[in-house]
Order: C-alpha cells, then sequence, then structure tokens
C-alpha cells in the first residue's frame, strides 16, 4: 500500500469557528492565516521526509478547516519543498470551474514538477454548488463534459473549437504539454455509479472518501466489475481511500484522546442551514422545493451536516490492520490521509507524522 | 444559436451536368451556400437556418438518395467534378460548400479542383482522411445505428431503406475503398480558402485524429468538436452544429471571435 498525506493547510484556530457555512471572512486573521499555510507545509515536508508516497491537495472552498480554494496554488509551492513525491490533485471541482483553466493548471504543475502530478476530478459536497453560483441540477453533467475537455485539451496538439454542451469555447491550445503524456495519471473521486462506471471505462483510478470498509468493498466490486467489462484489470494503485485518522502511541492514548473531545461541542464539518442543505439536494435530483414545507426550528436545530468522524484510529498496529482491511477487503492501494482533525494542533500533526512513518509505513508497505 | 427557426420552403429543382439529371432544393436569399449531403435529401435545422440568411442549395450527388445508381463517375474527383459543373450552372456566384460524411468527401474534391467557385469550405464528419472500418455485411440498420452517439437519437431518424444503402455503399466503396484519401491528404495545403472541420467527439466512422491533419495542412482552418455527438451530429446535436455552422458560414476564420454578451444587468 501506498500512503498519501492530506494537506488540508487547516486554518489553526478552526475550533474557534461558529456552526456555519460559510465561515464569514472576520475569523481570518492575516497573521494566524500566514503561520498556519507555513505549519501545513511543513507538516508536508515532514510526510515527505518520513516516507509518504503523495502529498494530496483538494478544493473547498469558503472554510479555513480545509483552505484551500485554489488548490494548484498550494500545490505549486509545496512541490518546491518537496522534490520526490507525487501530487495529487484530489481534486478539482470540475462542475464549478472551466476545464480549460484546468487543464493549464494541471499541465503547468506537471512542468513545473517534471511529471510528477496526479490528476483527480470531483463534483465536490453539496455545499460547493454554491460557490460560483452553479446550478446543483447541472453537477453531473459539467462534471462528465468537464473531464471530457480537460482529457481533449491536454491532448491535442492543434488549436481546437469544442462544441459543448455546458461549455463552448473556440479557441483551445493548451500550453505546455504536460511532461506525462498521455496525461497524467487520472482519479475520478465518486460514489455514483454512473461516475465510478465513467472511470472504469476511460481506465481512470477511483478515489472515494470516508465511508466505512463495507460500503468500500461494495464500490470497488462495482468498479472492478465495469473495469473487466472495459477489458481491464485495475491494480492496487488504481483504488484510492481518503480517511480521517487519529493514531497515537498507543489505542489507549488514541482512546484518551476520543473521549477529551466529548467535553467540547463538535458540530458538523459542513454545517448548513437545514433549508439550503434541503433546497441543494433537492435541486440536485430534479425535485421541487417549497420553503414553506418546513417548520423552522431552533438555531442549533436548524443546521445540518455530517458529524466529524474517524476512520482510523489508535495505535501504530491497530491503525495498520484497518488499513489492511481496507486493502483486503476492497482491493484499496492507496491511503489518502486526514491528520488535522478538531482540536489537534500543528505539532500534534507533526507527531502522528512521525508516529505514522516510523509504525505504521513500514507494515502497510508490505500489504 | 437560433431559439425559433422557421421551417423553409425548399423547392425541388434539376440541373444537367455530365450526363447526369441531378435534382437540387432550394430557399432562401443572399450569397450562395452549397450543402453536399451524405445520402437522400432530408431537410434539417441546419438548412432552415441557413436558408434564413443564405440562398441554399442543396445537391443530391449522383448515386445517392432517389437518384440512378451512378455509373459513370470513375474516381471521387469525377464525381466532384460533375457536381462543380453542376452548381457553375446554376450559379455564377462564388459560395460557402458545405459537405456531410462522404458528401464532405466530395466536397473536398471540389474545393480542390474548382478554388475559383468555393469562397468557404465546411467539412462536417468528413470521411476523406483516417476514416474507420466498418462492420462488413452490416445492415443499413446497423449502420445507421452506430451514426449516432445515442440510441434513442437514431429512433428518432429513419434509417436508408436497404436498397438506397446498398447502391449508396456501392458507390462509396468503388469511389473511396472506405480506405483513407492519401492523394487528397497530400493535397491539403493547396486549400487557401478559409475552411473547418467538425466531428462530432464519439464518431465510429472517423478517427478522432483526423481533425488534427486537416489543422496542420490547411493553413487558413479550424477544426471544432462537438461533445456527446456521433458520426451524424445533426441527429445528436443540432444545436451545437447549426451554431457552429452557422457562425463559420457568417464570420469564416474569425468566429473564434465571441460575440455573446456577459453584460446581466444592462
Amino acid at each position: 500500500m501506498k500512503a498519501s498525506y492530506f494537506a488540508a493547510m487547516g486554518y489553526s484556530e478552526r475550533h474557534s469557528f461558529p456552526q456555519t457555512w460559510p465561515i464569514p471572512p472576520a475569523y481570518n486573521d492575516p497573521e494566524t492565516s500566514v503561520q498556519s499555510y507555513q505549519d501545513g507545509i511543513e507538516e508536508c515536508e515532514f510526510a515527505e521526509e518520513m516516507g509518504f508516497d503523495w502529498l494530496s491537495f483538494s478544493e473547498h472552498h469558503y472554510s479555513g478547516r480545509v483552505s484551500t480554494g485554489t488548490p494548484s496554488v498550494i500545490a505549486a509551492a509545496v512541490a518546491e519543498r518537496c522534490k520526490r513525491v507525487k501530487i495529487a490533485m484530489l481534486g478539482h471541482l470540475l462542475p464549478l470551474n472551466n476545464p480549460v483553466r484546468i487543464a493549464e493548471e494541471l499541465a503547468m504543475l506537471d512542468n513545473l514538477t517534471n511529471g510528477r502530478v496526479i490528476t483527480g476530478f470531483l463534483r465536490g459536497t453539496p455545499n460547493e454548488d454554491q460557490v460560483y453560483s452553479m446550478n446543483p441540477a447541472e453537477g453531473r453533467g459539467r462534471l462528465l463534459e468537464g473531464m471530457d475537455l480537460v482529457l481533449k485539451a491536454l491532448t491535442e496538439p492543434q488549436p481546437f473549437s469544442w462544441e459543448g454542451r455546458y461549455f463552448q469555447f473556440r479557441t483551445v491550445a493548451v500550453w505546455p504539454r504536460p511532461v506525462q503524456q498521455p496525461y497524467p495519471p487520472v482519479i475520478v473521486a465518486t460514489r455514483s455509479d454512473d461516475t465510478i462506471r465513467y472511470a472504469a471505462e476511460h481506465r481512470m483510478s477511483l478515489g472515494v472518501s470516508f465511508v466505512p470498509v463495507d460500503q468500500m468493498a461494495a464500490i470497488t466490486k462495482k468498479y472492478r466489475g465495469w473495469c473487466e467489462e472495459a477489458g481491464w484489470s485495475p491494480t492496487p494503485d488504481n483504488i484510492i481511500y481518503r480517511g480521517s485518522i487519529h493514531l497515537a502511541e498507543t489505542d489507549k492514548a488514541a482512546d484518551d484522546w476520543f473521549e477529551s473531545l466529548k467535553q467540547f461541542k463538535l458540530g458538523p464539518t459542513i454545517p448548513l442551514r437545514r433549508t439550503v442543505a434541503e433546497a441543494i439536494q433537492s435541486a440536485r435530483t430534479g425535485g421541487e422545493f417549497d420553503l414553506r414545507n418546513l417548520v423552522a426550528g431552533s438555531p442549533e436545530g436548524d443546521v445540518v451536516g455530517n458529524a466529524p468522524g474517524l476512520n482510523f484510529m489508535g495505535g501504530p498496529d491497530t491503525v495498520a490492520k484497518q488499513m489492511k482491511e481496507f486493502h483486503d477487503r476492497a482491493g484499496v492501494g492507496v491511503v489518502d490521509l486526514l491528520f488535522q482533525q478538531p482540536r489537534m494542533d500543528h505539532r500534534g500533526v507533526m507527531k502522528e507524522i512521525e508516529l505514522f512513518g516510523k509504525g505504521v509505513l513500514p507494515q502497510i508497505k508490505e500489504y | 444559436m437560433p431559439n425559433s427557426v422557421v421551417k423553409a420552403v425548399f423547392k425541388e429543382c434539376q440541373v444537367d451536368a455530365d450526363g447526369c439529371s441531378i435534382r437540387y432544393w432550394e430557399a432562401g436569399q443572399g450569397r450562395p451556400v452549397i450543402m453536399l449531403e451524405s445520402t437522400g435529401w432530408r431537410q434539417s435545422m441546419l438548412h432552415d437556418t441557413l436558408a434564413e440568411k443564405y440562398r441554399i442549395i442543396s445537391l443530391e450527388l449522383p448515386g445517392t438518395g432517389d437518384s440512378p445508381a451512378n455509373t459513370s463517375s470513375k474516381s471521387i474527383g469525377d464525381l466532384a467534378a460533375t457536381a462543380a459543373k453542376a452548381v457553375a450552372t446554376i450559379t455564377a456566384e462564388r459560395y460557402t460548400l458545405i459537405g456531410t460524411s462522404f458528401g464532405a468527401h466530395v466536397a473536398l474534391w471540389q474545393a480542390l479542383q474548382a478554388p475559383e467557385q468555393v469562397e468557404a469550405l465546411i467539412l462536417v464528419s468528413p470521411t476523406a482522411i483516417k476514416p474507420l472500418e466498418v462492420l462488413a455485411k452490416a445492415t443499413a440498420q446497423e449502420v445507421h445505428q452506430s451514426m449516432f452517439a445515442h440510441p434513442e437519437n437514431a429512433e428518432k431518424h429513419p434509417a436508408l431503406s436497404q436498397e438506397i444503402f446498398a447502391k449508396e455503399q456501392e458507390l462509396v466503396g468503388r469511389l473511396t475503398s472506405g480506405a483513407h484519401d492519401a492523394v487528397a491528404e497530400s493535397r491539403l495545403g493547396e486549400i487557401r480558402c478559409p475552411t473547418l472541420a467538425i466531428f462530432g467527439q464519439q464518431d465510429r466512422f472517423v478517427s478522432p485524429e483526423a481533425a488534427r491533419v486537416y489543422k496542420e495542412n490547411i493553413a487558413n482552418s479550424n477544426i471544432a468538436i462537438v461533445y456527446d455527438a456521433g458520426h451524424c451530429i445533426i441527429g445528436d446535436r443540432p444545436e451545437a452544429l447549426v451554431n457552429s455552422v452557422s457562425d463559420y458560414a457568417e464570420h469564416w476564420e474569425t468566429f473564434i471571435v465571441g460575440h455573446q454578451t456577459g453584460l446581466i444587468n444592462p
């Protein structure tokens, strides 16, 4: 197995954020912000030193929990410090963006890193449909067309026009060409059947985030089946799992840390007003939404979202076993790990990275 | 892009060239636009849109559609010469020449042989360069199905009768062998008029690499990829085809310049 460090670049005072999304920029103090990015970059450097194979960067908006709205910018900065690891863009939210611009960023990053880029595409979390005012009903179509356009833009040696359903460009001629030919490895991050099938049919890797191992096994079973239908067999490197982790010296120390969190009132990771969350979901599925059908609740009850959870927790041996289960049951070959947990500071993250490099990596490399 | 296209009234006419009696359909006024179809005459949104601005002359190539079998053309160049003579009889003006599929192959040769007549060339799904092998002994229905990116679009358009299909297959096979036209490729550099080559992204009849051959060899050329469309672009993405063809017919190579406003609140 390979290990990837998810470079969330979280704002260090993120535990003070209100239960809302987006986080008002008023909560951002420039001095703290500058230091938070420096801390995040230092974590990347240390992860490389400790033997991680990839550093991953994600596009997330309007939240200091993952402070990488423009992931190519931070990836370029980190890549100048980290000269060995793969730079995994996991990934760009294609429905929100201009795919030609994304192709240009990927090609440029692949040049700056001399061919170390891995690219990933995804639709994004429902709240992010609201960034740049996209119609949620169009997300799937924009993702599928966007992927085709990015790959065409990266591979077509002559200027061309693109007459799309969602995108129209009369002149596309991406410069520079990627170092990796015909294009960097591509991961489609999804749990949806139609997009899993797209990944399989296009011989792309599959990325799945935060689901339990049973669900991961069911998803990868479908993926492998569709890959076989498309005439190829994915290797473990083609199946990427992103999970949250808390690693401690011992299982008991990890449990104690988890217990200590209970004294704090942790809200959902992406807190949305219930009305907004339901309106987005309704729009995504093409349903009708009538605000008047919702009964207003208390201010706290109005906020919905997924509570922070952990996919890997314990001492080194326990975590290694948990990862082996994903490997054995779901065929996972790369684990992309979020260490920046609630109320975990920079020193704590650095300690976990060291522990992972010394206690877990040697074990999972054998899988 | 036209939101509401008025159906044009096309008049069926006839012209003689090289001993062939050739039917054509005409509508609209303005600069002449000649259309060479891949098969029999079918009025589409593209014809109607162009007829709002131009004098459209849509030619039934001898040996296609309901015309008698063509035994006189000995090469694709012969057929193109016959088409050029027919058009010269209809109009003395220079014209924009639009060809589709096999019709685009003929149009390419027409532009090579009669450059003084053709002021702009639009090739839709041209089969001249890097055609892919069509299944041997495929029926009219099987070929029809594979022309579309989406099966439901195939159902909306009637397939050729087996008789017309067989007649056209014989003509195309005899004139092109269904093979890459190396001579045409070697002469692409002679084309001086503005040229647009349009391909469906999921075309199963022509290699996607064909588009760049036109771009690399024709000095003043553009290539366009229509997303989510097969060989029959007008069947899969009619609005996209109409949009790009009508823009190019109007603006030639400057069709790359954007004219749509992004202003929301004037």
